[in-house]
């Protein structure tokens, strides 16, 4: 019988997914243990692998839609073995067209001829259509070129593209003509290309109008198209689509203040050298997220977050940690941070860092962080500003740390100086508490007393 | 002192027709030349070499006359009038080259130059005079290079480099060639086409490495087979002793000996004695002088083309199109890059051209390819010739069917390679250079044929297998 292909349920806050990927289309055969699809969440994308086997007889849910989880998206059975009936899944209501990826380039330029057409010619004055608040601004369609066969088969035997031509006829669909004057503005007759440029554009589906050629006189050779196809846009992976949105809902949304303080590192070194000469290393972050758990304890409203109507104190500290990629930021979370020791808190963040870095975090550790720490000290910087993520209150940028001159008691020394800079909701915490609560972070990380007790 | 926009550096061919480019173009120029004009190229490499193989070839030639239906009695020849002949050569063209370079204003300084500062040359006069100092607001560094002899060669006269061997004027009864590389297999043939017993000694696993695999394997075949030559490669010769008589060293077990031994092992840039500390250049552990693509070195208004650069292949003909390219560049202030796609050409029996990619390379770059080959053994010109071992062979990328590479080995091959390097270096694919009319009967037709073979529409060789 058919087994039901359903939608996993990953992790406790997770509500709805969809897909971005099928591995496999209708017809395939599956083995138990091959990947299906790739989901995404609000936070990331996971591979999902097949429990059963035997061929993927139909698939329901397609890439793109969001639905609840554990719904049926498709089912593995034999091949012509009846399909029971499933209601079809319902869209999950916000979210659906939110994020949707406007064709670059050309489809947007398209959209940009025919929309106004399709509406009635002038644009509206502002506030003439009202849409819900919340609904996002409606994306251009998915723009249809219309273009006659016979043009269609001639912009490409010329290495045109047809989304650059603009069409006359009716619906502003592309005749013979166009392609031709297109042709003529663009001095296609004068152009001058390599054979094996030509065929290498043809294949990238790029239009030989629009390049640089750099041979002799002006001729496009096989490194202009190279180039060319090099400048393409590409489609960012869902990762960074999602990074993306994130940052920019952040950013655009939150009051951004910063904070920069300097913290005099050479004890807490010397101490770290001497626990670690003992047979007990810890990293630097170690002594940097105990810092800001125990301050984060004292100030609570470096713990809060507003939707602009209230604020509201998180309670215990979930701490997200920023740990760097090759493929962009994630952020694994320590929760009930106050709970851990040191030695529990050492282990908690290289055990979610080595998850991080294999791939293997589930959505579940990867949410509902209160305060964020993104240490930048390998990279050998001064400072940086770090951008709130989104429903948290404040979030600290740690840089390296560096040997330089400082006055210490009057004299010139040189010491081990780290810059923090706090970036904070301005909405909730004002400066002068962004002040205090840098300067109590600092104050931990230079008090040798407080980490004798803790170690 | 006088005042020039460009000073040149050695007079080869990397050195005067850049010179001479350079005047052309309206600038004041001079030439540095401490030995003579036309540098390693005319006075002791590509030109009296190829003098002496042509009187050799021709002789293996008579000799194999019966073949074509001829009767010679017997062919003999005469070394000492076949260097004489190399010398009259020789001599003409390097006059010919001074009659250019007066023609076009250049200036010569007959000396060694060095750098007093970036823009000051001191050439050296003869007799420990006070040098000559030309200043100057560019120079082209054109030295070229030189043969190494290795310091465990015992030096007596049973012992030469390249350029001693062109100076002899009796052929060696037999004869040891250290090394398996262009100049040594061009020798090598050479001496056994005229009769002489030849071994070549090779340290790596092949001769000429840096050929596409069959080109080389036909090559050896031809050399071992026909030339009688023995070619011994994977081994060094050790304890190489000369003495009155001969010269011998061990191959692994084996005792090797000849009336001579020629060093053939390599060249290395010249560039002691330039001083180029003092225009704020250093030259790398080797001693060459490191250019970008526009061959520029890292200071200001000193460039350098050729033999003496990092990564030179040591072909004139290169040096040549460096040496006009950085002329045109100093004078236009345009700024080309240097050509990079230069054909190279062995003067081998049979002859070798190859240009671009070879199969291993491409596989080392990670570039698909398929390749195209045609044998001279199908080819109406070869057969009329009676020159029919040799083929072409096409590389061309197997996504797009640009041609990347050519290469070619039999009669004519030097000749043959010039067409497709035009090709290649216009980016023809294999269906343009295809449909390409080429001659009938010639040997040029086997690129066409070749061509088609990779699209399995040649006509004069079998179909080609399908496969399972």
């Amino acid at each position: 019988m058919a087994q039901a292909v359903v939608m996993p349920k990953l992790g406790q806050t997770v509500e709805e997914s969809s897909i971005v990927k099928w591995h496999k289309k209708e017809g395939d055969s599956v083995k138990k243990g091959e990947i299906l699809f790739e989901i995404e969440t609000d936070k990331a994308v996971l591979e999902i692998e097949s429990f059963f086997e035997g061929a993927l007889i139909k698939v329901i849910v397609g890439e793109g839609m969001p639905v609840p989880v554990l719904s049926t998206v498709g089912f593995i059975g034999m091949p012509g073995e009846p399909i029971p009936a499933v209601p079809a899944p319902a869209a999950a209501p916000e979210l659906v067209s939110d994020f949707r990826f406007q064709v670059p380039g050309g489809g947007a330029r398209k959209a940009e001829t025919q929309v106004p057409k399709a509406e009635g010619g002038e644009p509206k004055p502002a506030g003439a259509t009202r849409r819900p608040a919340t609904a996002p601004p409606a994306p251009a369609a998915p723009a249809r070129l219309f273009i006659s066969p016979r043009a269609k088969a001639l912009a490409k035997e010329r290495i045109v593209d047809s989304a650059n031509i603009i069409g006359s006829g009716p619906n502003g669909r592309i005749t013979v003509r166009d392609v031709e004057a297109y042709c003529e503005a663009g001095r296609y007759a004068a152009l001058r290309i390599t054979p094996a440029a030509k065929e290498l554009a043809a294949r990238e589906d790029l239009d030989i109008l629009k390049m640089n050629g750099t041979g002799e006189s002006g001729r496009i050779g096989v490194e202009d198209v190279k180039r060319a196809v090099a400048m393409k846009p590409r489609k960012m992976s869902k990762r960074r689509q999602i990074i993306a949105r994130r940052l920019t809902e952040s950013f655009t949304t939150t009051p951004h203040f910063y904070v920069t303080v300097s913290v005099d590192m050479t004890d807490l070194m010397a101490f770290r050298k001497q626990l670690k000469d003992a047979g007990q290393a810890y990293t630097v972050t170690d002594f940097i997220l105990k810092a800001v758990i125990l301050s984060l304890q004292e100030h609570r409203t470096v713990n809060s977050t507003t939707d602009g109507v209230t604020i509201r104190w998180h309670g215990p500290v979930q701490l997200g940690m920023a740990v760097a990629l090759d493929e962009g930021l994630v952020v694994p979370v320590i929760r009930n941070a106050e709970d851990l020791t040191l030695d529990e808190l050492r282990e908690t963040a290289r055990t979610l860092a080595e998850k991080a870095r294999a791939g293997t975090l589930l959505p579940d550790e990867m949410m509902g962080s209160t305060f964020t720490v993104s240490n930048m000290g390998m990279m050998d910087v001064e400072n940086f500003l770090a951008i709130i993520n989104p429903g948290e209150g404040a979030i600290l940028a740690v840089s390296s740390t560096k040997d330089q001159v400082a006055a210490v008691n009057g004299e010139v020394k040189v010491r081990a100086m780290m810059k923090m800079t706090l970036s904070v909701d301005h909405r909730i915490v004002d400066g002068s508490l962004a002040a205090v609560f840098a300067n109590t972070v600092g104050k931990k990380l230079e008090d040798m007393a407080l980490w004798k007790s803790l170690t | 002192m006088e005042k020039f926009d460009v000073v040149v550096i050695g007079g080869g061919p990397g050195g005067y027709p850049a010179a001479i480019r350079t005047a052309q173009r309206g600038a004041s120029v001079a030439l540095v030349e401490k030995e003579s004009l036309g540098g390693t190229c005319l006075n002791c490499g590509c030109i009296p070499t190829k003098t002496l193989i042509a009187s050799a070839d021709l002789f293996w030639r008579i000799g194999h006359a019966a073949d074509l239906g001829l009767a010679v009695e017997k062919a003999a020849f005469n070394y000492a009038a076949m260097a004489e002949r190399k010398n009259s050569v020789v001599s003409k063209l390097r006059s010919g080259a001074q009659q250019l370079l007066k023609w076009h204003g250049v200036k010569v300084f007959a000396g060694a130059a060095s750098f007093a500062t970036r823009n000051r040359i001191a050439v050296a006069a003869p007799g420990g005079a006070e040098p000559v100092v030309l200043e100057t607001t560019d120079t082209i560094v054109a030295t070229g290079s030189d043969g190494v002899m290795p310091g465990f060669l015992p030096k007596r006269s049973r012992v030469v480099g390249s350029r001693e061997f062109l100076d002899l004027t009796q052929l060696p009864a037999s004869l040891i060639v250290l090394g398996g590389g262009v100049i040594g297999c061009e020798f090598a043939c050479l001496a056994a086409q005229l009769g002489a017993k030849v071994t070549v000694v090779e340290l790596l696993k092949d001769i000429l490495i840096m050929l596409d695999t069959e080109v080389r394997r036909e090559l050896r075949r031809h050399m071992e087979k026909t030339l009688g030559i023995r070619v011994l490669t994977g081994k060094p010769l050790e304890k190489i002793e000369a003495g009155e008589g001969g010269v011998g060293g061990m191959f692994g077990e084996e005792k090797l000996e000849a009336e001579l031994l020629l060093c053939a092992i390599g060249r290395k840039p010249v560039s002691n004695g330039l001083k180029l500390e003092n225009a704020g250049l250093q030259a790398t552990e080797k001693g060459a002088i490191e250019v970008d693509e526009y061959g520029r070195t890292k200071v200001a208004g000193v460039y350098a083309v050729g033999d003496c650069t990092a990564g030179s292949t040591h072909l004139a003909h290169a040096a040549t199109a460096q040496g006009t390219g950085v002329a045109d560049n100093i004078v236009s202030n345009a700024r080309r890059k240097l050509e990079t796609l230069a054909p190279a050409c062995i003067f081998t029996s049979p002859e070798i051209g190859s240009v671009g990619l070879t199969e291993q390379k491409a596989q080392e770059q990670g570039v698909a390819i398929e390749k195209g080959k045609f044998m001279f053994g199908g080819l109406g010109k070869a057969m009329a010739a009676g020159e029919t071992s040799g083929f072409v062979k096409w590389i061309a990328r197997a996504d797009t069917g640009q041609l990347v590479g050519a290469h070619a080995v039999g009669a004519h091959a030097t000749e043959l390679i010039a067409e497709a390097t035009v090709a290649i270096r216009a980016e023809l694919t294999v269906e343009e250079f295809g449909r390409t009319i080429h001659c009938h009967p010639t040997f040029s037709e086997s690129w066409m044929e070749a061509a088609h073979a990779m699209r399995g529409t040649r006509a004069h060789q079998p179909p080609a297998r399908r496969k399972a």
